[in-house]
């Protein structure tokens, strides 16, 4: 893929200039204050590009192919499916690049060698992202989170890093971008590249412009993410499971009632097979 | 309860005597170097005290909940879940969380450790701050619980070696293990944990968890230890990917390998599908 440029390079050589990772000690000074618990500044609908409306709205660069994919996806969600969301429904992860959307708050971690991205959501599983050097694994097995390299970078000279440059590879398959369903390409090759920094005017607003370069994609794609910083932190529990009403059965989706009786998500929806269940039972 | 003896004043005196957390800087030579991902020792099980056998603990159980554990035992045995409530794949809460069926790693800053367990994603905040227990306005009870934590130097080498710490707030349905070792309904469960390296052996961390329970007759002390990886891959554990269980109601069902419900007993009874009739018949109308 042409937009594949790697920056481990620039990475293992930064490292190799500020002293070998393992024996660095953490200097706070040097990072900036991103302490807290972060939000997503913007309400609405919950959707990949907040500058766009919900769903066809949002203009993915898809390939003929992808678009198609999601047609089917919002079709079946009108006709009340799940679409390609159906595997989140299931409180299964939906990892990079919508884990940073923030629907749920977010928090960073520093330390000399890993960045950690924590969110709220449970479904959502701890971003490390490698700032010691390193070079892409060759035998990682493949992650909702992806794996990440990140590089920190002194952007204006003043002794303290501003920016968090950051790549994630190797992420599971299959994955989507919202809840509407925009596809990832099935060959998990999509490669995402973040700059995360600070706004100049506001210090409890931060930034983070994301690229994702993928064969289901005819360009790349480049949204930027806006969060707020909460001024009292309140962290929560938020497991997915737990009050989930979506009940999967086979390759079929159905509800539970509030009353906890099984009903159908479509209509005309025909009722789970119960050939194992003893027939005098029924 | 007679045990609850809060570290909070403690925390406070220890925190005032190293200044201010809010103004430290990370000191790391002041912290042990626990980094890496730590596992639990090859041939421990999930039971909560791993010194005895799986379902043969010697819980220091009530009568009462003795006997909710023997029934629980008993479903087991007939094929159901008794009052392990994590089948449904919600996370094992405290103190449970600290069998770390799959690996953890703890992150060590001067106002809070990390401890992130890879299995359900679990994730503690223990705030070494100096803060107090908050007063709870009905918001705060979790599976993890809310964590206070004091570190101590108890070689005085100018070097933390120990973490203590007390957890409270912890929400039901918990048990200690898969065997069903229940907590009590009240769910005012406090856990005090003692953390430490090996004196002999760096790569091997002790976890000395002592639970205060309703529905123990006295506290009940493990202690857990942990292995060292230096060199750690992480993967991703989701526990709802490959979950053959469905509770629909108060009843729980299998799902079978063709994708199909079946029962999880012999002679259970199917769920009730009348919403579907209901509703196709009013879709017919």
């Amino acid at each position: 893929m042409l937009h594949r440029i790697s920056i481990a390079a620039t990475a293992l050589a930064t490292a190799l200039l500020m002293t070998a990772p393992g024996a660095r000690a953490h200097d706070d000074s040097k990072y900036p204050d991103w302490s807290g618990q972060w939000r997503r500044v913007e309400g609405g609908p919950p959707r990949y590009d907040h500058s766009k409306p919900y769903g066809r709205g949002q203009q993915p660069p898809l390939t003929e192919e992808y678009r198609l994919i999601h047609e089917a996806s919002l079709a079946d969600q009108a006709s009340g499916g799940q679409g390609l969301y159906r595997t989140s429904a299931r409180c299964i992860p939906m990892g990079m690049p919508w884990q940073m959307y923030a629907l749920f708050p977010i928090e960073f971690v520093f330390t000399a060698n890993t960045t950690f991205v924590l969110s709220e959501i449970m479904t959502s599983q701890p971003r490390r992202i490698y700032t010691d050097g390193r070079a892409w694994p060759e035998d990682q097995d493949p992650l909702f989170t992806g794996y990440s390299i990140g590089r920190w970078i002194d952007h204006d000279g003043d002794g303290k890093y501003d920016v968090l440059e950051i790549e994630t590879r190797n992420m599971r398959v299959p994955r989507i971008y919202d809840q509407s369903g925009i596809p990832f390409h099935e060959d998990g090759e999509a490669i995402i590249k973040e700059r995360i920094y600070l706004d100049k005017a506001d210090p409890n607003i931060l930034h983070n412009e994301m690229t994702t370069i993928d064969h289901a994609l005819t360009r790349p794609w480049t949204v930027t993410r806006n969060y707020r910083r909460e001024k009292k932190t309140i962290w929560t529990e938020n497991n997915c499971v737990e009050g989930n009403d979506n009940i999967a059965v086979g390759k079929e989706d159905y509800l539970l009632s509030p009353d906890g009786f099984l009903m159908p998500v479509k209509k005309g929806q025909k009722p789970p097979d119960l050939r194992y269940f003893d027939q005098a039972q029924k | 309860m007679a045990f609850r003896c809060s570290i909070g004043s403690l925390t406070v005196v220890a925190a005032v005597a190293m200044s201010i957390a809010a103004a430290q800087a990370h000191d790391e030579s002041k912290y042990p170097d626990w980094s890496g991902q730590w596992r639990r020792p090859a041939g421990i099980n999930n039971q909560w005290d791993p010194t005895k056998p799986w379902g043969k603990e010697g819980a220091p159980l009530t009568a009462e909940y003795q006997a909710i554990y023997e029934a629980n035992l008993k479903d087991q045995l007939e094929g159901g879940q008794g009052t392990d409530p994590t089948y449904t794949c919600i996370p094992d809460g405290m103190p449970r969380a600290m069998n770390v069926i799959y690996p953890m790693e703890i992150i060590i800053l001067p106002k809070t450790t990390y401890i992130m367990i890879e299995y359900f994603s679990m994730l503690r905040r223990i705030y070494t701050d100096g803060r107090e227990f908050p007063v709870d306005d009905g918001t705060l009870a979790s599976f993890i619980g809310y964590s206070i934590g004091k570190w101590v130097d108890t070689d005085g080498d100018g070097r933390y070696d120990e973490l203590l710490v007390e957890t409270r707030f912890m929400k039901n349905p918990r048990s200690f293990d898969a065997s069903g070792i229940p907590l009590h309904a009240d769910a005012e469960t406090i856990v005090k944990e003692r953390f430490y390296q090996d004196k002999d052996k760096p790569d091997v961390l002790h976890d000395e968890v002592t639970t205060i329970d309703h529905a123990l007759t006295r506290p009940w002390t493990v202690v857990k230890n942990y292995n060292r990886e230096r060199n750690p891959r992480w993967f991703e554990l989701v526990c709802a990917e490959n979950n053959e269980y469905i509770k629909i109601g108060d009843d729980t069902y299998m799902r079978s390998p063709d994708g199909r419900l079946k029962p999880q007993k012999k002679g259970q009874k199917p769920p009730d599908l009348s919403l579907f009739n209901t509703t196709n018949d009013a879709a017919k109308k």
